[in-house]
């Protein structure tokens, strides 16, 4: 027994997918009432973009959350922490773009803490699509990876099979095509980081505006070189709900008064902290 | 139909002031068919955690002994409470663990953090969405979000909470057929919990 | 376990009540080099002395301290390639609680999955027991910093300060007289290098000890650069 060979040493945790409840789900799944079942997992219908510029990379994505047609939350994150050196945008299943990243991340750190050193994009790239691939394209994860390391700065296109793609600019989500008309008009070699950031604004405003699965704010992530990290969140606001929802002027009708919901039973239970505290009065 | 919409559910959490409360209706159906009208879809955790499971019945009842299980293992294992926002990421993680097989579930956690509001809800297989207003779960979300917006300012009292709470649940639950027969409130503060069941319409 | 005849545990009683093999680990560690650690009101300091047995080794490839989080630290005396198996285990059981919970595990619960693993050394069939004692530097759940000490047996014990390993005894009594409880970082490093010089065979320098600190103020656990830990043996003198 080795500390490299034995990867159950005690104490450690169980780990990987449960797939106990599969077979109880096929049945479930397959009953004719209830036949052609998509299960109702969040998708991010999104816009996510990155590219490269001379002193390191922008990532951005839209806010959008989506569950079926229904706008599932507003504001929500896309641009995922991998190490501190590189961000990674998701687009799919929301809960395989946000846990695939918290584990490859996770991975990064222990490596890190190894190795002693930096963590390098292509070895994030790798580990992903590595991740990816085993799982064959079912945990649905489409990724735009970004970062600085020894080497420069970095972008990766990740697809949900584990095929990628090292490229100076890049867009992935159900906007990708929008986004990238913006790429493909303006995008330089060796631009400025301004020039670069108002560029990916632009693509995620177009996601946002021509896709249906895109919307709300525009969040931006830039890594340097010089390994600064800016994390913006909403920096475009094209439709901000505050004013919309001050904007409507509600009729006192709409405030419901005391004693409007007619009410069977009510009981309260005091809160443990307070009932020790008032037996402490007591005594 | 879906297997998340099999017994029927409608539930909401709303943040307040220095309060959240968190309705559900009580029906437990099989399809069309109304089996019981006094279904728990929504459970306490602690003084000042409560979850919502909207789903399928047997997997929300599994779901909440897991949860409560767990919370208590924590509890006993850090001699400390858990918080409502270890609570919710304790969920999503147990959620994605079964990613492949999943419990058809859609939770949504209340709970009062140092005197604050904290919500949030997910997707069964555990991806969490952060609200600060409300959060909503079902087979009529559509209809509670209509109510919700048009019902929500910030910085409700206990009973104004309450009473909008109430209202959003009931006047949504009317025009879904697979959730209603009454409701439960459960309004949380920092002195404990008022519970109101509510009167609906049995039909 | 194996089914063989050696597969029952090593560790077993003697007549007189005693488990010698874990008494035999006991001075596996304090024939190791010394480790201490103070626990201030702003942060922890753990350090080593890290000598080595010959001038031929690269004493820059050996490294004792060792992150287990972004937020904590272990240090040993005893046998380094034990030590390693549970900075191993540590840092992977402090991963996977973070994932779970979304929280930084606190440093009571690290210690505790590592005493388990330890304890676990103690009673299984055809292993022994862990030739080293740990000190753990981190945040307990209120984010205080801590100190806690980790042995063979698996007894796990928190700290204000404490040695391990060679001359652990002296070092102890020279710490008591000089910790006070609120004895702040800067002078609890100053006073974990005196403590180490004066137990030193040899001239102390950045070379050949190692110095890790936490602080509460970035929240953050590092190792010190071979010429910060000169500056401080300088302001020292």
């Amino acid at each position: 027994m080795s500390e490299f060979t034995d990867q159950s040493a005690p104490g450690s945790l169980p780990s990987g997918f449960d797939f106990s409840l599969s077979s109880r789900n096929a049945q479930l799944t397959s009953d004719s009432k209830n036949s052609g079942i998509n299960m109702m997992a969040k998708k991010t219908g999104t816009t996510i973009v990155g590219t490269v510029f001379e002193g390191g990379v922008v990532l951005g994505a839209d806010t959008r959350a989506t569950a079926g047609t229904e706008v599932a939350d507003k504001f929500c994150e896309k641009i995922h922490y991998l190490a501190p050196n590189i961000y990674c945008c998701g687009a799919g299943t929301a809960a395989d773009t946000e846990k695939t990243t918290e584990l490859i991340s996770s991975q990064l750190d222990l490596l890190r803490m190894s190795t002693q050193s930096q963590s390098r994009v292509v070895t994030a790239c790798t580990m992903l699509k590595r991740m990816l691939f085993r799982y064959q394209g079912h945990v649905s994860a489409a990724l735009v990876l970004g970062g600085c390391d020894i080497s420069g700065p970095h972008v990766f296109q990740i697809y949900p099979h584990g095929s990628t793609g090292k490229l100076p600019y890049t867009t992935m989500g159900s906007g990708s095509l929008a986004a990238m008309s913006v790429f493909e008009n303006e995008w330089k070699e060796d631009m400025a980081e301004s020039e670069a950031v108002d560029i990916v604004k632009k693509a995620i405003s177009a996601g946002i505006f021509n896709d249906l699965g895109s919307g709300s704010n525009c969040d931006v992530t830039i890594i340097r070189t010089d390994g600064s990290v800016d994390i913006k969140r909403g920096v475009l606001k094209e439709n901000p709900v505050e004013p919309l929802r001050a904007m409507v002027n509600r009729s006192m009708k709409f405030t419901m008064a005391s004693g409007t919901t007619a009410v069977l039973k009510d009981t309260f239970v005091k809160a443990k902290k307070k009932v020790e505290e008032d037996e402490m009065v007591t005594n | 139909m879906s297997i998340l919409a099999y017994n029927g559910a409608a539930m909401i959490a709303m943040a307040g002031d220095g309060c959240v409360g968190i309705a559900s209706d009580t029906r437990l159906g099989v399809q069309a068919q109304t089996v019981a009208t006094t279904f728990q879809k929504v459970h306490k955790i602690s003084d000042t955690i409560f979850v919502g499971l909207a789903g399928l019945g047997s997997d929300v009842q599994t779901l909440s002994q897991t949860l409560k299980f767990r919370k208590n293992l924590y509890e006993l294992r850090e001699e400390r409470e858990m918080k409502p926002k270890v609570f919710s990421a304790l969920l999503s993680t147990l959620l994605y663990e079964k990613r492949f097989g999943p419990y058809f579930c859609e939770p949504i956690v209340a709970g009062l953090q140092e005197g604050k509001p904290f919500l949030s809800g997910m997707d069964l297989i555990g991806a969490p969405v952060f609200t600060d207003d409300f959060v909503v779960s079902g087979t009529c979300t559509a209809n509670l979000f209509g109510t919700c917006e048009s019902l929500f300012k910030p910085n409700f009292q206990p009973d104004e909470l309450f009473e909008t709470l109430s209202q959003c649940l009931l006047a949504s639950v009317d025009r879904d057929a697979l959730s209603g027969w009454g409701g439960v409130v459960h309004i949380i503060t920092e002195d404990g919990v008022r519970t109101r069941e509510l009167k609906g319409r049995q039909d | 376990m194996g089914d063989s005849a050696y597969s029952f545990s090593l560790t077993t009683f003697s007549r007189t009540g005693k488990l010698l093999q874990i008494e035999y680990a006991l001075n596996a560690v304090s024939n190791g080099r010394t480790s201490l650690g103070i626990a201030a009101k702003d942060g922890v300091v753990i350090a080593t002395d890290k000598k080595v047995s010959s001038t031929l080794i690269d004493v820059d490839a050996v490294q004792k301290i060792q992150s287990i989080s972004p937020s904590s630290g272990f240090v040993y005396s005893g046998l380094g390639p034990d030590y390693r198996v549970l900075t191993r285990s540590a840092r992977k059981n402090a991963s996977a609680y973070e994932r779970t919970y979304g929280e930084r595990q606190p440093i009571s619960q690290t210690v505790k999955q590592t005493a388990s693993l330890m304890q676990e050394y103690t009673q299984s069939g055809g292993v022994r027991p862990f030739g080293c004692s740990v000190l753990a530097a981190g945040f307990d759940e209120d984010l205080e910093p801590k100190l806690f000490q980790v042995d063979p047996s698996g007894a796990y014990f928190g700290w204000r300060a404490t040695a391990i390993g060679k001359g652990f005894v002296n070092a102890k009594s020279f710490l008591e007289k000089r910790v006070t409880p609120d004895i702040l970082l800067e002078d609890a490093i100053h006073t974990c290098l005196l403590t180490l010089r004066e137990g030193f065979e040899g001239e102390i320098n950045g070379k050949n000890i190692e110095v890790g600190i936490l602080e509460k103020e970035t929240g953050s656990f590092r190792i010190l650069k071979e010429e910060e830990v000169n500056d401080y043996l300088n302001e020292a003198n």
